[in-house]
């Protein structure tokens, strides 16, 4: 992070001599882990260093140090106006602060310890500071929570005693006074009181109330599916995460719980997105970014891919898995919104939100939300959760949401959006007085993590990544997992807990519902900002700055978006196919299809998910014919028992997520050109992919079947990027590739007709190996999926492959990613072993 | 982190105490120290952590348990051994007989065995002593501040070396003829033997600590004196006055406070004479302690070794359950049934019962009038009462009797008095949060401000004292 901020401020060259002379005499004094001589020590460091700084970039979606030079990628908090104009010029510093006398102050006591005035070292300061920013010291940072705070929730949720729930507010507002938040610089504006009965009751708050998206994967099956049931009794909602979601979970329990997460995600990786995962949602959201850490995806270790969660991701068991940082699919606001109204073609009941984190520019980017339609915005802010977050994006990325929130609201209301998005917030919220402040700030719902987890037993280990939570809540190992302690009830007791301790703010406040309150930021005041002498210069006037509202605009959402998603092409398809809907029988249907219809098939997909599962249709029950260039997402979250063939070519995100079915590209009857030389489909083709089979008689753009986990295509050539971050499936291509083809490779294979046989230089070799086509199994499958090819596009250079098979299948060669076929060995040995004994199997899971 | 899965893979392993049969008939330490490679192991199931309750929240004083227990793990002793020193003065004593609140507190006891983690700070601090890295760290320079310390138990002695290494001249003022106070004469020589103290304060005499013993200050030396010819006076004179038992018969000879009896074992244990005629022993008679404490359990074992007919603990507080109760959840300390080793050596134990009659023969104790009780359940303040059972009334044979009820508070004797230190409600010194009693330059450290707690709060409380010492010295 120094070298980042120091580089990026615009530093050429950076001496980090005290580092470097620490780790010589580290290596020379033999106290380093591994034994190292200086020179090798200090080549150690800079080689971490040197990635820390790439991975930051990439953060960034900066790929050179040329462009990271002098970026000035920074927002500062806490720093004052001419201080930052000075040195840090158009540096955003929102709320002011300290100058140069504040860090000299810093300074010369950091100098004192080392140098007393006296002259004297003290024993006692010999040894260096606790330190405690990752793992608590007592003496050292400070953190929210406390040992007192964790087992007084515990307790309060336990034996359902709101009065030790009120001393855990209490500590935890306490240490808000102690100035580790910009809330706990906040003071509530008096005003006239009201009864407390007159306050909306607990029932009416409680559906404010959702949970952290926390995927299966990252927090274990018990803790999971206890949340869910916990937000169903009371009308909140849980989130899946990225992980998919069992569908099993969709049918309710005996006693009436449900174990269905309402919300569910969409993330960049698209685990375990299906149709059927979209159907069953009562809320999509899309995740931009994670408060915690911005700019990077989710990454679940191999060790945590249980087999269970690798088949509810669509993915391998055992193999890591990573999401890549940005959507594939998303690269302007058109994007999202592109997005927005695939899922709400797949799922019309459902609302759709977009999960931003705080930042500057926040505002702008929350109007360009509202303007794509989405029902709900979640600003997140930096202190929220993820346990295992790399240590850098847990100390340096993300901001407070409250001032994330701020200029949402602000924007919002600006833009006269604000009545037709609900806002919602994250991030460390822990008792009425944070829901309080939020609501005043402009958030009419809430979210809770960490919180949530601490009522079922997290006592705040930070090891969720590495398998070993040894209270059961964030690890998939089955021993550990048993010991997990946690009940529906206590997250239950704990929301309720929650919202009676809001009405008692509302009560003092004198609000009588949660509407009347959201955005009344002229009910919140700062003095208590100036009691600290590092606070003294900190200016709030811009972030509490009331809106100027000339409109008089609402500052909550009193009205739905208007998604117009029933004008769709999907809606004459289905009047026409009703026949196949309602009774299965075949139907075929003919249209002229143009690039205005966007993500045509999502609805029709969604309606036969919703009428028969998962199973859908049996194959070519639909078969459609369309005339004409195919508009975005063409194909998106196709079902099977769909076929769809586009006489004409077809534009970007064709088949993403695609569940099943068959999407046949061909060029119009009459082409002059060569098919194999000319582009028939755009870019991100098959993003996200978790079944269903692609035929394209032609080339396909860049980033072609990019998170793929199940869909199987061909095509007869693509761009660059080709199969990145593949977890799943098979891809043929006919042709050349472009460049980095493979790159993030983790599962499923590619078989690619390497004509020059110059593939190996366009493939990105990190992670998979490329190798000859042999096997029988291996050219059994190719040969049939171009059988196929030929079959459904008539493609010439499929037959000349065909009719010359035993010369030309030499030029073919296979791309296997290697943790992959590791894991297949694995998986078959397991099987092996289960036929033998019980015990083998448990030593191979603990390999 | 010392081994991620440690935890997971190793069992707690307990360090091995002499048996019974051996050390009921000695008054040598009964607990042994594990192997390297055990401890080695030990140290391996500490996972490191996000919150360390046995550091934040169970340990007094703040030890860095995690730290040292993967410096442990590491081989890394003599770190180990600095870190602890940072935050504790008499880790040897600690390590012996803290009843460690840490390990309740530890996140692994939350489903399994806590880490063993006041062995393995016993086992850091005695590696420090055999390697001879522990020495004499004198401040090597002189503020020219003079300091008295009224005491030398567990709180004076830190507060004492802290001093020293701080610069100040330091001088200890024990009433008694040996320095330590009540780790001296206090804990049984089975649980801590004496030579252990010696060794550290040869170590604070090397750093300038001037110990003077047979003083008892505000009679042998005057609060006027003390207060000329020092800048700062720390009480840590502790919480000596016992709690009594004034029923019928308590004049009967037999009866006697615990720390009477304990203190006469420990002098003959170090070669003292003890007069005639005022010799306590437990040879050959059955005996009674009144009280469930560890003070208890110390005369338990004493009487033990002394050959006791019988022993009889009676405590008047209920059998505390097996189990924790929701309503003392982890990390908090456990109000649970405990068998400390002198009671895993024979004695009978009953709960509930209260003495209402000690009836003697001839002046001597012979029997106690008992009854026993029925507790109420906790009300919303946690409260207890309780009424006798009618017709419950026992007699329990006892030649001798032993008062360890506790302690109420510092002795309100002529130092107290001259000084005109305040006191609160319960008559412990009022201490502000520099230590700094109502009169200015003199603090109050240890038992003498909280009442009777544990070894390891009158260090912390010793520690903080010294600070609000050096502050107040250093005009901050």
């Amino acid at each position: 992070m120094h070298f980042a901020l120091l580089l990026g401020f615009g530093a050429n060259a950076i001496c980090p001599h005290t580092a470097l002379s620490t780790i010589r005499e580290l290596a020379e004094s033999d106290t380093l882990e591994e034994r190292l001589l200086p020179g090798e020590a200090v080549d150690k460091y800079v080689t971490a260093v040197k990635k820390g700084l790439l991975k930051t970039f990439s953060r960034m979606g900066i790929s050179t140090l040329r462009s990271f030079l002098g970026s000035q990628i920074f927002e500062a908090v806490g720093l004052g106006k001419p201080l930052v104009e000075k040195y840090f010029t158009n540096t955003a510093s929102r709320i002011g602060g300290i100058g140069l006398s504040g860090i000299a102050a810093e300074s010369v006591a950091r100098h004192r310890r080392a140098f007393p005035p006296d002259g004297h070292l003290r024993n006692a300061d010999r040894l260096l500071d606790v330190g405690g920013v990752y793992q608590v010291r007592v003496g050292g940072e400070r953190h929210l929570w406390t040992p007192e705070a964790i087992w007084k929730l515990q307790a309060a949720t336990r034996l359902d005693d709101y009065g030790i729930f009120k001393e855990y507010a209490a500590l935890i507002n306490d240490q808000s006074q102690a100035h580790a938040t910009l809330r706990s610089l906040f003071a509530f504006r008096k005003g006239t009181p009201v009864p407390i009965d007159e306050v909306e009751p607990v029932e009416a708050i409680l559906p404010r109330f959702v949970t952290a998206a926390m995927s299966f994967g990252s927090i274990s099956k018990e803790t999971h599916e206890t949340i869910a049931v916990a937000m169903n009794r009371i009308g909140g909602r849980s989130n899946s995460g990225e992980g998919g979601e069992d569908p099993e979970r969709t049918i309710p329990l005996p006693n009436g719980d449900s174990r269905r997460s309402r919300i569910r995600q969409v993330a960049s990786g698209r685990f375990g997105v299906t149709t059927e995962y979209l159907v069953n949602a009562d809320e999509l959201q899309i995740k931009m970014a994670q408060g915690a850490k911005p700019g990077e995806g989710g990454q679940l270790p191999g060790h945590k891919v249980s087999p269970e969660i690798a088949r509810i991701r669509h993915t391998t068991p055992y193999v890591t898995l990573i999401s890549p940082p940005p959507h594939h699919d998303i690269y302007s606001i058109e994007d999202l919104a592109q997005l927005i109204y695939d899922l709400k073609s797949a799922n019309p009941r459902a609302n759709v939100s977009v999960k931003l984190v705080s930042e500057v520019g926040v505002g702008t980017i929350a109007a360009g939300v509202a303007k794509a339609k989405a029902d709900l915005v979640l600003i997140s802010g930096h202190d929220g959760g993820t346990g295992a977050s790399p240590l850098t994006s847990i100390k340096h990325t993300g901001l407070p949401w409250e001032l994330g929130l701020a200029e949402t609201q602000q924007a919002l209301i600006f833009n006269r959006l604000r009545d037709r998005i609900r806002v919602q917030v994250d991030g460390q919220l822990k008792t009425g007085r944070d829901l309080a402040i939020a609501a005043l700030m402009g958030a009419e719902e809430f979210g809770c993590g960490t919180t949530v987890l601490v009522t079922l037993g997290c006592i705040m280990m930070r090891k969720c990544h590495l398998n070993t939570c040894p209270v059961g809540v964030a690890t998939q190992d089955p021993v550990l997992r048993a010991r997990f302690g946690g009940a529906a009830e206590y997250v239950v007791r704990f929301f309720r807990f929650m919202a009676q301790d809001l009405r008692e703010q509302m009560a003092e406040l004198g609000f009588r519902t949660v509407d009347e309150m959201v955005g009344r930021v002229d009910r919140i005041e700062t003095k208590t900002a100036v009691d600290h002498w590092k606070a003294k210069g900190l200016d709030f006037s811009a972030v509490l700055l009331p809106p100027g509202n000339a409109g008089n605009s609402p500052l909550h959402r009193v009205r739905p978006q208007e998604h117009e998603v029933h004008k769709a092409l999907d809606y004459e398809i289905m009047a026409l196919a009703r026949n196949a809907l309602d009774r299965k029988e075949p139907v075929r249907i003919e249209l002229p299809v143009r690039n205005v219809h966007r993500t045509v098939g999502a609805a029709l997909s969604g309606e036969i998910t919703r009428r028969y599962g998962a199973q859908g249709l049996s194959d070519d029950t639909i078969h459609l014919d369309l005339y004409g260039s195919a508009g975005q997402s063409f194909g998106a979250f196709l079902a099977p028992g769909v076929t769809m063939h586009v006489h004409g070519d077809a534009n970007d995100y064709l088949g993403k997520g695609m569940s099943g079915g068959r999407i046949v590209v061909t060029p119009p009857e009459g082409a002059t050109f060569l098919p194999h030389k000319n582009v028939v489909v755009g870019n991100v083709v098959l993003y996200g992919a978790t079944g269903g089979e692609a035929y394209f008689h032609g080339i396909a753009g860049e980033r072609f079947a990019v998170r793929n986990s199940g869909g199987r295509a061909v095509v007869e050539g693509v761009g660059d990027h080709g199969c990145e971050y593949m977890t799943g499936g098979v891809v043929v291509v006919l042709g050349g590739t472009g460049n980095n083809f493979a790159a993030g490779m983790s599962g499923g294979r590619a078989y690619v007709y390497d004509e020059t046989e110059l593939f190996d230089t366009r493939c990105n070799l990190d992670m998979v190996d490329v190798e000859s086509v042999w096997q029988e199994e291996d050219v059994r499958l190719l040969r049939s999926m171009i059988e196929n090819h030929f079959r459904y596009t008539g493609s010439q250079r499929a037959a000349q492959l065909l009719e010359n098979w035993e010369s030309r299948l030499p030029l073919f060669v296979k791309v296997m990613p290697i943790e992959y076929r590791k894991s297949l060995e694995r998986m078959r040995m397991e099987e092996e072993m289960n036929t033998e004994s019980v015990s083998a199997t448990e030593e191979v899971y603990r390999g | 982190m010392a081994k991620p899965t440690g935890f997971m893979e190793y069992d707690r392993e307990e360090p091995a105490h002499r048996p019974v049969s051996e050390r009921v008939g000695d008054y040598r330490e009964i607990e042994e120290l594990l192997s390297g490679e055990g401890i080695h192991r030990q140290a391996a199931r500490c996972m490191d952590c996000g919150i360390p309750y046995c550091h934040a929240y169970g340990c007094p004083v703040k030890n860095r348990i995690p730290d040292w227990n993967d410096m442990v793990y590491r081989g890394n002793w003599r770190k180990a051994l600095d870190l602890l020193h940072s935050t504790c003065n008499l880790p040897e004593i600690t390590g012996r007989v803290c009843p460690a609140p840490c390990e309740p507190a530890c996140t692994l006891s939350i489903n399994l065995p806590a880490v063993t983690i006041r062995h393995i700070e016993l086992q850091i601090v005695e590696r420090g002593w055999s390697e001879g890295w522990i020495r004499p760290e004198p401040a090597g320079f002189s503020t020219g501040k003079r300091v008295a310390v009224i005491g030398s138990g567990p709180s004076g002695l830190p507060a004492a070396q802290q001093l020293a290494r701080r610069g100040h001249e330091v001088v200890v003022f024990e009433k008694s003829d040996r320095i330590g106070g009540l780790l001296r004469y206090g804990i049984p020589d089975f649980k801590l033997e004496k030579w252990v103290i010696d060794r550290r304060l040869d170590q604070m005499r090397g750093e300038g600590v001037v110990f003077e013993t047979n003083v008892n200050a505000g009679v042998d030396v005057s609060e006027a004196y003390l207060r000329r010819s020092f800048d700062a006076v720390v009480l840590a004179a502790g919480a000596t006055a016992a709690r009594d038992l004034p029923v019928p018969g308590r004049e009967l000879a037999g009866v006697h406070f615990a720390m009477e009896f304990l203190t006469q074992q420990n002098r003959r244990n170090a070669g003292d004479a003890i007069p005639e005629g005022e010799e306590i022993s437990a040879a050959g008679k059955h005996v009674v302690v009144i009280g469930g404490g560890d003070t208890g359990s110390d005369c338990i074992g004493t009487s033990r070794r002394q050959g006791a007919a019988s022993i009889t603990q009676i405590e008047l507080l209920p059998k505390p359950p097996e189990e924790r109760l929701p309503s003392n959840p982890w990390p908090t300390w456990p109000a649970i049934l405990r068998t400390s080793s002198s009671q895993e050596e024979g004695c009978e134990r009953m709960w509930s019962v209260q003495t209402k009659e000690f009836l003697g023969e001839q002046g001597g104790v012979r029997k106690l009038s008992c009854v026993k009780l029925d507790w109420t359940e906790p009300d919303a303040a946690g409260r207890r009462s309780f009424k006798e059972i009618p017709g419950s009334a026992f007699e329990l044979r006892a030649d001798l009797v032993l008062l360890a009820m506790g302690f109420v508070h510092v002795e309100h004797g002529p130092l107290v008095r001259d000084l005109g230190v305040a006191t609160d409600n319960r008559g412990n010194l009022v201490a502000d949060g520099n230590c700094m009693t109502n009169v200015p330059g003199v603090f109050g450290a240890g038992d003498s401000v909280m009442g009777a707690s544990l070894v390891v709060r009158a260090i912390n409380l010793g520690r903080l004292a010294a600070e609000g010492v050096n502050r107040y010295l250093s005009g901050r």
